[in-house]
């Protein structure tokens, strides 16, 4: 199984290498991103605010590449007319998506380290780490977090077709719930509480902590602790929904 | 232990559509189906499009549940196991999907081992093999979208054999191949049936089902219609007389007055570049050619022949009914 998840994840980061459109993006969007926590939000004269803003935009720019990624990636998969082969495989299904998810995690990996460079390159925002060895744990921490969560939302992406429109639908909800646009002390008290549930929110405290605070592992640890929980709910959605799909008829349908 | 046990199947599609009024369709597919395939057999299953050919494939895959009836693979039950029979099975169907385009043929190959749990000391001589098998040897590493249909189709084969199944599922191999790239694929059908491989195969092509199957039934409308090996079928036409009649510019109104006429069994057309082909069943000795002539009054008629059946009339005399 492990072989066939890895195997998943390098064959769906060179289907996405290989797509020029997707790729352009890749590299255009870290500047946009870098531009974004410079210019809105005014921290320029702040260091570790700045710091702390690019960190924010560079991890809603990897949510964004996870949950449009991987919901194009399913998508594609209906297209290409794989989607059946997949569920027709041996291996349980979550071990053929989760490949796709944390692909995409990878891919946006890249973009929070691409944000972060161009952000240094053309706005000089200070890359002054406090804890370089946690800092390097927390951004795959972050990636798998984020990426178990697109696996969650893959599920559904298996029983609806028009999975990208909801995977665009998904980003703006899940920066604001994470304090990803917009601080949280400035929303009501319950969007917060949602924000605990939701592995970006804790992957951009690890993140964040590694960067700029002193306690990073309390939030590397729970970036762990909701990715194995997201690993279980979305195992359950697809054996799911992959029997609700079988009984309806829908695998083939693009 | 028959290798496939079909009883009584059914399935029935459901779909609905409107906002605030939905409107509820059904489309039963089918209609209840029974059929065993023995171990080492190619069992053919061949009917028009929409006859239920594929669904049958779907449910017999683990791919779709069935609405009723039952159904057993290598002793499994495809709806309730469908993880015991997934490892033994092969699936392969046709048209240009189902690849990953901008990968070359040796990493789809190698991902879908990796998925169906090739051992990793087998899988590169594995691929070798198929590679051979299907005549992809020294293209593998190109594109699979700079392929040709044929080859698309050919490396199809070959995923679907990397983990040598049991049985092999094939939908309808060779639609949309140009002649050549259709007896390429249908050459390698046949080895595979003399190496005793068990093959379920669905098609619309006659002479197809006729070259490669042992067994054939025809299905129409979802359900059976007839079974029984290529030369039983052909004698249920044993009796008849096929006229051709080359016409041009004929209506559909035509051909159903033709099929009153007392002595005709059956009336098909198929167009042609510039002309509709009658073609006209009837007993042996019925004498028809002047009587249908006559009702061609008015319409331009090229050549006329009267020749024996052969086993695509008998398929078209099964199918036209349903």
């Amino acid at each position: 199984m492990t072989r066939a998840f890895l195997s998943g994840m390098w064959i769906h980061v060179v289907q996405f290498s290989r797509n020029p459109f997707d790729l352009s993006g890749v590299i255009l969007w870290p500047i946009l991103y870098a531009s974004i926590a410079y210019y809105l939000l005014d921290a320029r004269n702040d260091p570790r605010l700045l710091l702390g803003a690019s960190l924010g935009a560079a991890v809603m720019l990897m949510w964004s590449l996870v949950v449009i990624g991987s919901s194009n990636a399913l998508e594609n998969q209906r297209w290409l007319g794989t989607l059946e082969l997949l569920v027709a495989a041996p291996v349980p299904f979550a071990v053929v998506i989760a490949p796709i998810t944390v692909a995409s995690g990878v891919v946006g990996g890249y973009a929070l380290v691409a944000t972060l460079a161009w952000g240094t390159l053309l706005f000089h925002v200070p890359l002054s780490i406090d804890q370089p060895v946690a800092f390097a744990v927390a951004v795959p921490a972050c990636m798998l977090a984020i990426g178990m969560l697109g696996l969650v939302m893959a599920s559904t992406f298996v029983l609806y077709r028009a999975a990208f429109s909801l995977g665009i639908a998904l980003q703006y909800p899940v920066w604001i719930a994470t304090g990803l646009l917009v601080p949280l002390s400035v929303l009501p008290t319950f969007v917060g509480r949602i924000g605990w549930f939701l592995g970006p929110y804790w992957g951009f405290r690890a993140i964040r902590e590694a960067a700029l605070g002193p306690t990073p592992w309390p939030d590397i640890g729970m970036c762990l602790v909701v990715s194995a929980a997201y690993f279980a709910v979305g195992a359950t959605c697809l054996r799911w929904f992959v029997r609700v799909a079988r009984s309806r008829g829908t695998l083939k349908l693009t | 232990m028959p290798a496939i046990e079909v009883k009584e199947l059914h399935r029935t599609y459901r779909s609905s559509k409107g906002l605030v009024r939905r409107r509820r369709t059904e489309v039963q597919a089918l209609g209840g189906i029974s059929f065993e395939v023995e171990q080492g057999e190619l069992f053919g299953l061949l009917g028009p499009n929409g006859a239920g050919k594929t669904t049958t494939i779907k449910i017999l895959t683990t791919l779709l549940l069935p609405s009723s009836g039952t159904a057993r693979v290598l002793g499994f039950d495809p709806a309730r196991e469908p993880g015991e029979i997934r490892r033994r099975i092969g699936h392969v169907f046709g048209g240009d999907r189902g690849l990953y385009d901008r990968l070359s043929a040796l990493d789809n190959l190698k991902y879908f081992a990796d998925l169906y749990r090739v051992p990793v000391r087998d899988k590169r001589r594995r691929i070798a093999e198929l590679l051979e098998l299907v005549g992809l040897t020294g293209r593998e590493r190109e594109r699979v979208e700079t392929y040709s249909r044929g080859m698309r189709q050919r490396l199809h084969i070959a995923r679907g054999l990397l983990h040598d199944p049991e049985i092999l599922f094939l939908d309808e191999p060779t639609i949309g191949l140009d002649p050549v790239g259709a007896r390429e694929v249908r050459e390698t059908i046949a080895g595979l049936r003399d190496q005793g491989k068990t093959i379920l195969l669905t098609t619309h092509y006659m002479y197809e089902a006729d070259e490669l199957c042992e067994r054939i039934a025809v299905i129409a409308g979802g359900v059976f219609v007839a079974s029984g090996t290529p030369a039983e079928l052909k004698a249920r036409v044993v009796d008849r007389t096929v006229i051709e009649i080359e016409t041009f510019g004929l209506a559909g109104s035509v051909v159903d007055r033709l099929r009153t006429l007392a002595g005709v069994a059956s009336v098909s057309t198929e167009t042609r570049d510039q002309s509709e082909m009658l073609l006209v069943q009837s007993r042996v000795g019925a004498g028809l050619v002047q009587a249908l002539l006559r009702e061609l009054d008015g319409i331009n008629v090229g050549k006329v022949i009267a020749r024996e059946p052969t086993l695509e009339d008998a398929y078209v005399e099964l199918v036209q009914p349903a």
